[in-house]
């Protein structure tokens, strides 16, 4: 008991555990590979100069921030218009809306690039349709070029764009826009003066979150792109897997981490310089992670009454939006919910293709890929592989990732912000620098190609989601909850295990499902930490959609794309029961 | 919390045995601190707590055997109203079988038998309110600390849970140690009141003696209105004080017509004329706010048949009796 009073005065130990992994797979080799970069001990810059020296490597720098910059223009122009119009829709609708946009941001995106391989391919949905109808004689190039690049990935990104605008956009008071418009604003002066300046943060963190998953970019592009259309991590993971130069490939990681750094400091800060900065860093690094809080939210608020905020958004709506904007407003809110969706259907329907080939629409229908798949070990094997190594990460990085949001709730603020902003650096730093600092870890660990290497190198991330779940569930948790279990007598583990823990228990079962996810779907850090010795499925699947072997992938991706919907009901099921004994709604009730 | 600046720097006090007793200031007086401190989840950095002349400020929360009723309650909204009354019975432990008499003593005492399997959200404000008073009281601790116990109710219920607590100090005779900055809520359930402001007591003692003999300004000014009459229109001068402040409350001054006869006890009575500058109607009573010189002063009257009603921008007499000014230090 003597111990759990210690950590009542120093939360900091429970932060601990959770540190110590990150700083063993990921910190100490991160400085490892700095020191490397610059040649230590003998410093110098010879690495970088000869990386900026090569005009081969500065034209893929320079491509790599074009081809984010434009995809991340691209999510916010479409993402903007989709948020807004689900932020406003109505209630039912609204939930409704979330599912589908929340849907494709949990299928594996492997499924979901190759997705893209099905419609946009030679024998593809697109030329075969135009080919059948006697608009083309030969296939279109529409595949292996930067165009499909960017539809890809912006089919990827949009639900990151979309999900922390629409967490925004929900708590802007539309009452607002009402003010405004009874003082002489017309709708469109009220929107750019009041409703678009008060959606800033969101699309801030809309646009930082898209932009730098983008710079790591890895999968997609290789997929979808030509031969001219490589990313900087193509780049440096061909480095590592082919017997590399070490320099050069540290030198390159950090050029990379450089410049997502400079972008999350300089725009991770409070533009609009209404607040102190110092807080709002904090802030603005979570809110980037808001999307997953949207979803909580939005299962949560299923039955709650929020009359005051329809009653605003009556009186916002009465002052007339023609037929004809809400036309045009559900006509693009199809569009987005169609890109987002087909492509997930287009790939279940190929799956049960009786075709030996990759050619859509299929010209018969048969079991014959999931066959292949439940009949080859190879494949099977990969995904028993790649559940044990889920489960392994969902419950390590649980009970790390629970003990350390706890920890950081309990710790002084200046402090906390600088431990949180430590902690999520996996998920926030572009995921190949990620994945060539953990595999030097690992080689320090001597555990390179193993199946508990892989399980550290995903429990990094897998820590990083768990904290932002939990901790957005323990900042609504009342501390005094707490004090008052101790004030009746319960001792601190007591009064945690009583109070605190079953009352944020749908947090951390959300958080080992995210976990679970993060690990069930990686491929960038596992591909150059596996050493090809390890097989998980979306390496078999990875391999499968390079050398278009077979459509078995099909029938791997369409199985894919129905686990999200597990998701989904697990997620119901688990923040929906806990709705029912809720302290929000306690809180609510004596508001 | 907050920082190295101290909340409270100053606060000694002794609770009698069995008494009421409200901690009354404006926020960042250092009120919650200050309970922050009795509860044990804040240790004070000089100084010292003694319960029955024994040292607890060591004494963690969970040691020192108090009850506790929080602002909004924190009534566990995962365990039903039994479990939440439970919950300290089990702390304590208090066997199973013993439990349930005491929860459905408790349950009935405060009105609630037929609630023990709600959950907390699904009680009225008021409901709520009794299950915390019940949860705290049900161990029967020596000590009741009560955090602003009426703030989160609307005012009639406010009235009504008002005679709740009295009666239950009055039945339970815990010594009760109360926080607010809600005056009214001090005055009518305290033994006695220590005001404090910035981290010091400013004034203690019984609701009425503060009331009517506040010691100073900001005390006359904090606990109800006070007209302060510092102007050479309204008799002051430095010297006849002696760095004093005269005051006098709204309610003791009479309000007339300029050329009515003078009041009977005129040695005694202070007399100005003024301007009416505003009237309400509260119901009870008229509140007037009448210009005399360059200061304004309150006039409180309780509405009565046959009174004369004065209109803005007339011209009235006011007087109130020597014996009714107050001398407040600044």
């Amino acid at each position: 008991m003597q111990v759990f009073q210690r950590i009542g005065r120093a939360p900091i130990i429970l932060v601990l555990p959770a540190l110590a992994v990150l700083l063993i797979v990921f910190g100490v080799p991160t400085v490892q590979l700095f020191l490397e970069s610059l040649n230590a001990p003998n410093f110098s810059i010879q690495n970088y100069s000869s990386f900026l020296g090569q005009y081969a490597n500065l034209r893929v720098l320079l491509q790599t921030l074009e081809i984010s910059a434009i995809a991340t223009v691209i999510c916010l122009l479409v993402g903007y218009p989709t948020a807004y119009l689900i932020s406003t829709a109505s209630k039912r609708a609204r939930m409704v809306l979330i599912v589908l946009v929340v849907i494709p941001y949990l299928t594996s995106g492997l499924a979901r690039t190759y997705s893209w391989v099905v419609i946009l391919g030679d024998n593809g949905l697109i030329n075969s349709a135009l080919v059948n109808w006697g608009l083309i004689s030969s296939p279109l190039p529409l595949i292996y070029n930067r165009a499909a690049v960017y539809v890809g990935m912006v089919h990827i990104m949009l639900p990151m764009m979309i999900l922390p605008l629409v967490s925004v956009m929900l708590g802007i008071n539309t009452s607002l826009i009402a003010a405004a418009k009874s003082m002489g604003a017309k709708p469109s002066t009220a929107f750019w003066r009041v409703y678009f300046p008060l959606s800033m943060p969101g699309v801030r963190s809309g646009t930082l979150l898209v932009f730098v998953i983008c710079l790591g970019f890895y999968i997609t592009p290789a997929a979808l792109g030509g031969l001219g259309d490589a990313m900087l991590s193509t780049f440096i993971a061909s480095q590592v897997s082919t017997g590399f130069n070490m320099g050069s490939v540290s030198a390159s990681s950090f050029v990379l981490l450089a410049i997502a750094v400079v972008m999350l400091s300089v725009f991770g800060l409070n533009l609009s310089g209404t607040q102190d900065s110092a807080p709002k860093l904090r802030k603005g690094f979570m809110e980037r992670f808001s999307l997953l809080r949207v979803v909580k939210q939005y299962l949560n608020e299923l039955s709650v009454a929020s009359r005051s905020k329809q009653w605003s958004k009556a009186l916002y709506q009465a002052q007339g939006d023609g037929g004809w904007s809400r036309f045009a407003g559900s006509l693009t809110l199809t569009l987005v919910i169609f890109f987002l969706l087909f492509p997930e259907v287009v790939v279940i329907i190929m799956s049960f293709s009786s075709d030996a080939t990759l050619q859509f629409p299929p010209s018969g229908f048969s079991l014959q890929w999931y066959g292949s798949f439940f009949g080859d070990e190879a494949w099977y094997g990969a995904a028993w592989t790649s559940i044990k190594i889920g489960l392994a990460v969902a419950a390590l990085s649980t009970v790390l990732g629970t003990l350390a949001a706890y920890g950081l709730s309990r710790i002084a603020s200046d402090f906390r912000g600088w431990l949180t902003m430590a902690i999520l650096a996996p998920i926030t730093i572009p995921v190949i620098v990620v994945g060539v600092a953990s595999y030097f870890g690992l080689v320090n660990l001597g555990i390179i190609g193993t199946e508990t290497g892989i399980v550290l190198a995903h429990t990094i991330g897998a820590i990083s989601y768990v904290v932002v779940i939990v901790s957005a569930t323990l900042a609504n948790f009342d501390r005094r909850l707490e004090q008052a279990a101790k004030s009746m007598g319960a001792r601190p583990f007591t009064a945690f295990m009583r109070v605190t823990l079953p009352l944020i228990r749908p947090g951390i079962i959300g958080g080992a499902l995210f976990a679970f996810i993060h690990s069930f779907d990686e491929v960038v850090v596992t591909s150059l930490v596996s050493g090809y010795s390890v097989r998980t499925l979306p390496l078999k699947m990875w391999e499968n959609i390079r050398n278009e072997i077979d459509p078995t992938v099909a029938a791997v991706a369409s199985l894919l794309t129905l686990l999200p919907i597990l998701w989904m009901i697990a997620l119901y099921v688990t923040w929906w029961r806990a709705r029912s004994s809720s302290q929000n709604t306690v809180l609510e009730a004596n508001a | 919390m907050y920082g190295p600046i101290a909340a409270v720097t100053e606060l000694s006090l002794t609770v009698r045995r069995g008494e009421f007793l409200t901690i009354l200031g404006p926020s960042g007086s250092g009120k919650t601190t200050a309970l922050m401190m009795l509860a044990g989840f804040e240790s004070p950095t000089k100084g010292d707590i003694l319960i029955s002349g024994k040292s607890v400020a060591a004494v963690p929360s969970y040691g020192r055997d108090q009850g506790i009723v929080f602002q909004s309650y924190a009534l566990f909204p995962h365990l039903t109203v039994r479990r939440n009354l439970e919950f300290p019975l089990e702390m304590r432990g208090v066997k199973a079988s013993e439990r349930a008499p005491l929860v459905e003593r408790m349950l009935k005492r405060v009105h609630l038998d037929a609630f023990g399997e709600r959950m907390p959200s699904q009680l009225s404000g008021g409901q709520q309110q009794r299950v915390a008073l019940a949860r705290a009281l049900i161990a029967d601790p020596p000590i009741l600390l009560l955090d602003e116990p009426l703030g989160a109710l609307d005012r009639n219920l406010r009235e009504q849970m008002q005679g709740e607590i009295k009666g239950l100090h009055r039945e339970f005779q815990k010594t009760t140690i109360c926080v607010t900055h809600d005056q009214e809520e001090a005055l009518t359930l305290s033994d006695r009141i220590v005001v404090m402001r910035a981290g010091k007591i400013e004034q203690l003692d019984t609701p009425e003696a503060l009331y009517d003999r506040p010691a100073t300004r900001f005390v006359a000014n904090f606990l109800g209105e006070a007209n302060v009459l510092d102007s050479p229109e309204l008799g002051f001068n430095d010297q006849n004080f002696r760095g004093k402040v005269p005051m006098v409350r709204p309610e003791r001054v009479r309000i007339s017509a300029v050329n009515s006869p003078a009041p009977a006890e005129l040695g005694q009575s202070q007399v100005v004329t003024g301007i009416v500058e505003e009237m309400i109607y509260a119901g009870p009573l008229r509140k007037y706010q009448v210009r005399v010189g360059d200061k304004s002063l309150i006039v409180r009257q309780h509405v009565a048949s046959g009174q004369e009603v004065f209109a803005p921008g007339g011209s009235v007499r006011l007087d109130w009796l020597r014996a009714d000014v107050r001398l407040l230090d600044e």
